[in-house]
């Protein structure tokens, strides 16, 4: 199960953004809410709704973290069919790092942190006495950024400029009202059957399947040579260096790791990537590196 | 004084005893009311034909005369003592105090109860010194789940049995006491679960894995230290727990190699471990859990105690298993179960919706042993933890990496609607700040709200107040705000604030008690059971002597007088838990509950205030002797 861990300060937009991959998914999603209050759910999508879980007709569901995260995490674990993805929502003061480390928990794989950034009053809140630091601590730790209400503001590069000055790494994705690309978003694809080349609204992915365990080196050279404008691609790679261990890869903006798959026991064989970048910007021999090692 | 009790109910009412009962009713009536928001007329009681008569009577009587109280032919049960404090400035000493139920009829002396209906006088007290059943105004129901598992922390500790746990003081002394109780288990395949290590104070080498292997290779072990957000586990339990060099999660430590060394670092590391965390979480909500910390209690002379949001009243069966417990004749303390502000997404229609469950509790679920009213909120982190909220100049010496400041548990502009919702709703709030900044946040906010919902007496109180101003004391006895102080931080951590938290000259400003009182607010002083362990003679001893585990006298202009010490420990705290009206001092018509010492603490030299043996307590006229089963 991946896990996608949502952060910001109060008001920036993250429940409408979990309101919008409920209503978006195409897979059984779960996310982990502090509280229902916000959940905003077209009526006609609500199957049924007991004290700690709204479940929908989609399949997928929204539970409770009243009772904390460890006991949560085990709910959603146990059910039947079990979600492929986790979407936890953090609490407005929450440090996203510390919840993303639920993300490796037996069975999980972290998948992204998303920190959406209120783009109305960020300027504001990061130079607040009070408040600027835990805003400014979530966004550090976040892979990407949701540069939300776009449609309110007008200083975007002013913005920009100052979230360089702390994460200058994380992939930046302007957005009104949350409405973000669930590809981008879940790096996703990859789970999958292949697909050569598809193309989701504004954005084009390509992957890549092979057998053979890929040497560290070459996995270097790809993100070398990626063109600037991707920034996001992930996988489940072998290595060549220890072939036995799932790796999961991860490039979010211009961050990437490379580490041990926790839920080693559903790992599929070989080799599977995906990279999306804007339209156009992904070369159909993006993988070229990957390919001479065959 | 005299009680004037009728005990011939048959005669005639002369005006003057129908003037006298009304006083008696009229103390009632207000005792009723006084801790209660003006927003619950249900409970004012003004409707029935009797309150109204004595409104009307009560004009025309000095409130000052003699106190009644309504006495039945019950049986008198007189505890005669050495001497009694009774924290009632017009009457502060007696020698002996009489009982009907679990009520108090009579403070005064032996003879004057004599002719009390089949009065009896007990003197098994004759030799001891009674006061007012202490108070624990901030404690924690976990304190008493801690101790189904053994404890390897680093100072001596009782445990609710009575018996002494001596400090482990290295390493080998923990893997020592830790050996015994593997040997002890019957089950060879059970997790030992063990807690109070703290590595701070254990010279040499840091406790890791490879040490817990000594006690064993097949046995799962989980070490839970005292801050709480660290634990130590063996190689087996990293085997089963599969915990290996390829784990992610951060906060799995390990060495040059890859290795994880078996320390595990904040929750989500930490509930990596099977059976470890789960267990303690499950031993907090058991009924032994519940029974161990009134035990402790009693043993300390603690004769109420409030749980101060540990327990989630909302979890099924909660309430439930607390009444049955509270219930129990032989459950030695009054507990307040503090509704604790957790998991709301701060939206006006959520917090309305939790101000309505807590205000259901108070009105339909207290019973004689069970209380509620107080709402609790965590607004910041902790000093030591480097996470409470401190204005400018922050920390002096904080850990690489440390943004500069702590942390907010609730987002500080939400406050105001929060503090409100419980204001409105007639709730009192407590709010944990430990940082400055974090209490200024929240006397702002029950400023704003009593700007647009003004309430006379609503108690609000700032929990642990230990860097809390003077200003913010002048502002807070403005508006009518109580102060819990986290004295014993000043023994326990007063070194490390003074050379690395905060600086000297913060430092001995820390847990103010002589500027709460000189700027008049009314305050208690507290153990927060289990982070300092409970003993309200250890924490007045911090307070009055303010001295440091080394030894050093921190902020000396801070120290306090010790019946203010007392009064915080009884009246005071009654007060910020809203019963003052029925304990915390003795008097007619109050719950007969007191703390019998061996000693005087008023005579005794300060620095020997903590070593006063507690003979046990008296809960509602029933003897409790400290460390009996
Ligand atoms: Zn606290
Ligand atoms: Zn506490």
């Amino acid at each position: 199960m991946e896990v996608t861990v949502i952060g910001g300060y109060l008001g920036a937009g993250k429940t409408t953004l979990v309101n919008h991959l409920l209503s978006q998914a195409t897979e059984v999603i779960a996310v982990l809410i502090n509280d229902f209050g916000e959940i905003n759910i077209d009526d006609k999508l609500v199957d049924s709704v007991d004290e700690n879980t709204i479940t929908l007709t989609n399949g997928c569901i929204c539970c409770s973290l009243a009772d904390g995260y460890s006991k949560a995490l085990d709910d959603v674990a146990k059910r039947n069919p079990r979600p492929t993805r986790l979407v936890i929502e953090a609490s407005g003061v929450a440090d996203p790092a510390a919840v993303a480390a639920y993300g490796h928990a037996p069975g999980m794989a972290l998948n992204a942190v998303a920190v959406v950034a209120d783009g109305v009053n960020l300027i504001e809140q990061l130079a607040d006495p009070l408040v600027g630091q835990t805003v400014r601590s979530q966004l550090a730790a976040a892979d990407l950024i949701l540069l939300n209400k776009q449609d309110l503001v007008s200083e975007t590069e002013t913005l920009r400029a100052e979230l360089e000055k702390f994460n200058g790494d994380a992939l930046m994705v302007e957005c009104i009202h949350s409405q973000i690309d669930l590809d981008l978003l879940f790096g996703s694809e990859v789970n999958k059957a292949p697909k050569a080349f598809g193309v989701t609204g504004e954005y084009e992915s390509r992957s890549h399947t092979s057998m053979q365990p890929i040497p560290r080196d070459a996995l270097v050279e790809l993100i070398e040579l990626l063109p600037t404008q991707v920034q996001r691609a992930k996988g489940i790679v072998r290595v060549a260096e220890d072939p036995h261990i799932p790796m999961v890869f991860q490039l979010v903006g211009r961050r990437w790791e490379l580490r041990a798959l926790a839920d080693r026991k559903n790992a599929p064989e070989g080799n599977q990537l995906v990279v999306i970048g804007p339209k156009g910007t992904v070369p159909p021999d993006w993988d070229r590196t990957l390919n001479a090692e065959d | 004084m005299i009680p004037l009790s009728s005990g011939s109910s048959s005669q005639t009412a002369t005006l003057a005893e129908e003037v006298e009962m009304c006083k008696l009713f009229a103390a009632r009536v207000s005792l009723g009311n006084s801790p209660r928001g003006p927003s619950e007329p249900g409970r004012e009681c003004l409707g029935s034909l009797p309150c109204r008569l004595i409104q009307r009577l009560c004009s025309r009587v000095d409130a000052r005369t003699i106190k009644l109280v309504s006495m039945t032919d019950a049986p008198t049960q007189i505890f005669t003592a050495k001497k009694v404090h009774t924290m009632d400035p017009n009457e502060p000493f007696a020698t002996a105090v009489a009982v009907q139920g679990d009520r108090i009829v009579g403070v005064g002396h032996r003879d004057d109860f004599l002719h009390f209906p089949q009065a009896e006088v007990d003197e098994r007290f004759g030799e001891k010194v009674l006061l007012p059943g202490f108070v624990e105004a901030h404690s924690h129901v976990m304190s008493g789940a801690l101790w189904e598992f053994p404890y390897v922390g680093f100072y001596e500790r009782t445990d609710p049995k009575g018996q002494v746990w001596s400090g482990c003081q290295d390493v080998d002394s923990v893997l020592q006491r830790l050996t015994q109780c593997d040997q002890e288990m019957v089950d060879p395949d059970q997790t030992l679960v063990a807690w109070g290590l703290d590595p701070i104070f254990l010279q040499g080498e840091r406790l890791v894995a490879k040490h817990l292997d000594q006690v064993s290779t097949k046995r799962p072990i989980f070490v839970f230290h005292a801050s709480g957000h660290l634990a130590t586990v063996n190689s087996e339990m990293m085997r089963q727990s599969g915990i290996d060099q390829h784990t992610p999660t951060p906060g799995v430590a390990k060495d040059d190699s890859g290795t994880p060394n078996g320390e595990l670092q904040e929750p989500a590391a930490m509930s990596l471990a099977r059976d470890g965390l789960a267990t303690i979480g499950i031993a907090m909500m058991s009924s032994e859990a519940k029974w161990n910390y009134a035990l402790e209690a009693r043993n300390c002379g603690v004769t109420t105690a409030a749980d101060l949001g540990t327990t989630r009243l909302a979890m099924e069966g909660q309430l439930e298993a607390w009444r049955q417990t509270t219930d129990h004749p032989e459950y030695p303390i009054r507990v307040v179960v503090a509704f604790g502000h957790f998991d709301s997404d701060g939206t006006p229609a959520n917090i309305r919706d939790m101000a309505a469950k807590a205000a259901h509790l108070r009105e339909h679920e207290e019973s004689e042993k069970l209380r509620f009213g107080i709402v609790k909120l965590v607004l910041d982190g902790s000093i030591q933890g480097f996470t409470a909220r401190i204005s400018h100049p922050h920390y002096l010496d904080p850990p690489p990496g440390h943004p500069g400041n702590g942390l907010w548990l609730i987002p500080p502009e939400q406050m105001p609607d929060i503090v409100s919702a419980y204001h409105q709703a007639g709730l009192t709030v407590h709010c944990h700040c430990n940082g400055d900044e974090a209490a200024q946040v929240f006397i702002d906010a029950v400023d704003a709200a009593l700007q647009t919902h003004p309430r006379e007496d609503h108690r609000h109180t700032v929990q642990h107040c230990q860097l809390t101003t003077e200003q913010q004391y002048k502002k807070m006895s403005q508006l009518g705000m109580n102060a819990n102080i986290f004295a014993n931080h000043i023994f326990y951590w007063g070194d490390q604030h003074a050379t690395i938290t905060v600086g000297r000259q913060r430092a001995e400003k820390m847990d103010g008690c002589a500027t709460a009182e000189r700027e008049g607010v009314k305050f208690s002083i507290h153990s927060d059971a289990p982070i300092t362990p409970m003993g309200q003679l250890h924490t007045v001893w911090c307070a009055v002597n303010r001295l440091t585990a080394s030894g050093d006298i921190l902020g000396p202009d801070e120290r306090i007088g010790i019946h203010k010490a007392l009064q915080a420990c009884t009246i005071d705290a009654a007060h910020q838990l809203l019963m003052d009206n029925e304990i915390g001092s003795l008097e007619n018509g109050k719950l007969a509950d007191f703390t019998v010492l061996d000693n005087d603490p008023y005579e005794v030299e300060p620095e020997e205030l903590k070593n006063i043996q507690v003979w046990g307590t008296v809960v509602g006229g029933v003897p409790f002797q400290a460390g009996s089963e």
